[in-house]
């Protein structure tokens, strides 16, 4: 049995992408064509040996519920491992007590009954790879009470603005943790992921609820500092945090330069994902791409430049898209001129000639929308 | 067994000499087709596609791969409480010695004791190295309709070219009269495809004096299927449409590749009604380069492609590097064209290496190169 176990949060309220996050939460968001972001941190578990996993989800749960399955796609022992999901109602007084800690506090028998010493606990909206068994050891050999991961940033201004930072010492040692209020450049992105003992994460939960039932697991372990050793350890290689529009479709933009995708994906770290039995994918005569990820089951006559193509697309002769990120089965129609556009999943775009928009703001197509 | 009653038997022992080096260390249906396929995946979706619970795979020639392909029966849906696919290579039994198939239906009676414990109504027999899409529960209606003991899968082929196949030659009702094996003078066009639909009680009998029989070759063209005419029994051809390939060369198999090109081609493998199943990788998306042109290709998840591909198909995990030319070629999984160098009329073994600048194969060659050693680069 691994010495930990996974719990994968759900983004908290002020997490909001317009238009796409109507349909799905961000953790069943496509992301590079072929992946939910989701897989990222489940593979990251199971990568690390995890393989007792609870998914947290509340409102607009079909779309993951049917992508996470048994869980057997990410290669999570069948008999020894678990893939859980665990729902937590939403209250529809105030969106204040839809909080992490009340998800938990919902599901503390299943939490209690928990017999690994140890919870890594990660963010379903973050794309990262990182080895959680590592991290595992860092905070074992450290003796501290809790290890917090962190990004460290220089675009802290214009980015990561829904995020939260830490406040580290010299040593490294966390003092506290608030919101990135874009004042300086430099700031240690908080990545949401916690290393800790199960009882003391027991102890937080309950401790939080007897405060404030507004209080978040970030607040309350913020809370804690003066009395804890609480840590931060840096992440190196890519790191996005889906958390409005414009980091959703940057996130996938900036994998396009090749050397930056080798950041995420290493060979001996697979990203799984759930398969759809698609065949590869073709391109017609005529057809003319460049510097873009292709998913399979499409057909491509068109143009294709710095896009990320999601399943089975397809693209007729004359289309031109620019910077683009195209979800699964949507249709462009014969020279129609699409840049700087997010195309969600079956939208069909026949009629509309030219839809531009500009790099800072994307413009989003509608799901099954036809245009 | 709870759909049709009809159990299936996958002949995927034979080597596939013809392939060369593709066939050194696994056997044909194992062989890589198509950007992600293997070709045995071809009969065991259209199983699972038929309605049929339980597929028994024969092997024999290089199995060890193979069967543990094929033994991961949920990669085809077929592992529900009540189906299974089952890879049957020759055993040692209590009351007999090990040994090899002898033939095709010797393989099927070393095995009765296997279909026995499923007690079948109709047994199919298959290839397990053709390409093509077909739903054998049309076939078993037909040869319900038809009260026949047996029903032969034909494929029209073109005239000239019907005295390399074994022929059936049919009444006006489609019931078989004579069956010969590549006839110098062929009186019709229908050749086998190596599909057969028994009533299992009637074959089970012909299959237990056929292995006492010392003068039989113990195969289904040219002992069981003479041996059923000749008792005069109810023999039908079902006439199959559509695109069915058996890819026996180098060449053939590159061609199969190449048909997939064809902006209207038969076997459409895109058509979600009847999907095809194959084994699932962990592999980023095709990435294609800032440099690179693609034009008239099939392609899969896993290729990195920087440089230039046309009229090719790439199998999961090829690479293409920058300033390298890949012209009305196949690349098997993981083959690797190094910077500059160009590949013409070829077919790249997996994880096959062509190095630097180095030029393989060539537009004018009559066949097809197999190149399945690494190809060192140019200095």
């Amino acid at each position: 049995m691994a010495k930990a176990f996974g719990i994968i949060t759900s983004p908290a309220n002020h997490i909001k992408i317009e238009g796409m996050q109507d349909y799905r939460p961000v953790g069943a968001f496509s992301f590079l064509g072929r992946y939910r972001v989701i897989d990222f941190p489940i593979s990251n578990m199971s990568n690390s040996g995890i393989d007792r996993i609870q998914v947290y989800v509340r409102g607009k749960v079909r779309s993951l519920a049917e992508h996470l399955g048994t869980g057997r796609h990410y290669n999570i022992n069948s008999k020894r491992g678990k893939l859980q999901m665990l729902f937590s109602e939403r209250s529809s007084v105030n969106d204040i007590y839809n909080t992490d800690i009340a998800a938990f506090a919902e599901n503390l028998d299943i939490l209690e009954r928990m017999r690994q010493e140890y919870v890594v606990i990660a963010p379903s909206y973050m794309v990262y790879s990182q080895d959680y068994n590592a991290l595992l050891n860092t905070h074992i050999e450290s003796g501290a009470d809790i290890t917090l991961l962190y990004h460290k940033v220089d675009i802290a201004k214009e980015c990561y603005l829904n995020c939260d930072v830490l406040n580290l010492n010299k040593q490294k040692g966390v003092e506290s943790i608030e919101r990135n209020m874009g004042n300086t450049k430099e700031k240690n992105i908080f990545m949401d992921t916690y290393v800790m003992k199960t009882s003391l994460f027991i102890e937080l939960v309950k401790k939080a609820r007897k405060l404030s039932s507004m209080y978040t697991l970030p607040e309350i372990v913020s809370l804690s500092a003066a009395e804890m050793d609480i840590r931060g350890v840096a992440h190196r290689g890519f790191f996005a945090s889906i958390s409005d529009f414009n980091s959703y479709y940057g996130a996938n933009m900036s994998l396009l330069d090749y050397k930056v995708a080798t950041e995420l994906f290493h060979s001996d770290w697979p990203i799984y994902t759930k398969t759809t039995d698609a065949c590869p994918t073709q391109f017609f005569e005529g057809s003319d791409v460049k510097n873009s990820f292709v998913s399979n089951g499409c057909l491509i006559e068109g143009s294709i430049e710095n896009s990320v193509v999601g399943r089975c697309v397809t693209i007729h002769k004359g289309a031109v898209l620019k910077n683009c990120v195209v979800l699964a089965y949507a249709e462009i129609g014969e020279g129609v001129h699409l840049e700087n556009q997010v195309v969600d999943k079956w939208a069909k775009i026949i009629h509309a000639k030219e839809i531009i928009a500009t790099s800072e703001k994307p413009g989003y197509v509608k799901r099954d929308d036809t245009l | 067994m709870s759909q049709n009653n009809m159990l299936a038997m996958i002949l995927a022992g034979g080597r596939g000499s013809r392939l060369h080096d593709l066939t050194n260390k696994v056997a044909k249906p194992a062989v890589s087709y198509g950007g992600k396929y293997r070709i045995v995946d071809f009969p065991l979706s259209n199983c699972a596609n038929s309605g049929i619970d339980i597929v028994g795979v024969l092997t024999q020639y290089e199995s060890v791969l193979l069967n543990s392909y094929v033994a991961a029966g949920r990669r085809w849906g077929l592992d529900t409480k009540d189906s299974g696919v089952f890879v049957l290579p020759p055993r040692e039994k209590a009351d007999e010695a090990l040994d090899v198939y002898r033939g095709t239906a010797d393989a099927i009676s070393q095995n009765i004791d296997f279909i026995d414990t499923y007690d079948p109504d109709y047994l199919l027999i298959l290839s397990g190295d053709h390409i093509y899409k077909m739903d054998y529960e049309k076939m078993l209606d037909f040869h319900k309709a038809n009260k026949a003991d047996a029903t032969i899968a034909v494929i029209g082929v073109p005239m000239k070219e019907a005295s390399r196949f074994g022929i059936m030659n049919t009444d006006g009702e489609g019931r078989i009269v004579e069956f010969e094996e590549k006839p110098k003078q062929p009186k019709s066009n229908l050749a086998s495809m190596g599909i057969y639909i028994f009533n299992w009680k009637m074959l089970r009998k012909l299959l237990v004096a056929d292995m006492k029989n010392p003068d039989s070759n113990h195969d289904f063209g040219k002992d069981i299927i003479p041996t059923l005419l000749g008792e005069g029994k109810s023999l039908f051809a079902y006439e199959f449409t559509g695109y069915w390939k058996d890819v026996g060369t180098i060449d053939s198999l590159w061609e199969a590749n190449m048909d997939l090109l064809d902006k209207k081609n038969e076997l459409n493998l895109n058509d979600t009604s009847w999907s095809i199943y194959t084994e699932d990788v962990s592999a980023l998306p095709q990435y294609i380069g800032p440099n690179a042109k693609v034009e008239r290709a099939y392609i899969t998840q896993g290729c990195r492609i920087e440089g230039e591909v046309r009229n090719s198909v790439l199998f999961t995990n090829a690479v293409v590097e920058e300033g390298a030319k890949v012209i009305d070629s196949v690349l098997m999984p993981g083959a690797y064209i190094e910077a500059g160098a160009v590949v013409t009329r070829a077919l790249v073994a997996d994880g096959i290496k062509v190095g630097k600048d180095a030029v393989v194969g060539s537009a004018d060659s009559e066949n097809i190169l197999l190149v399945a050693k690494r190809v060192k680069g140019v200095e």
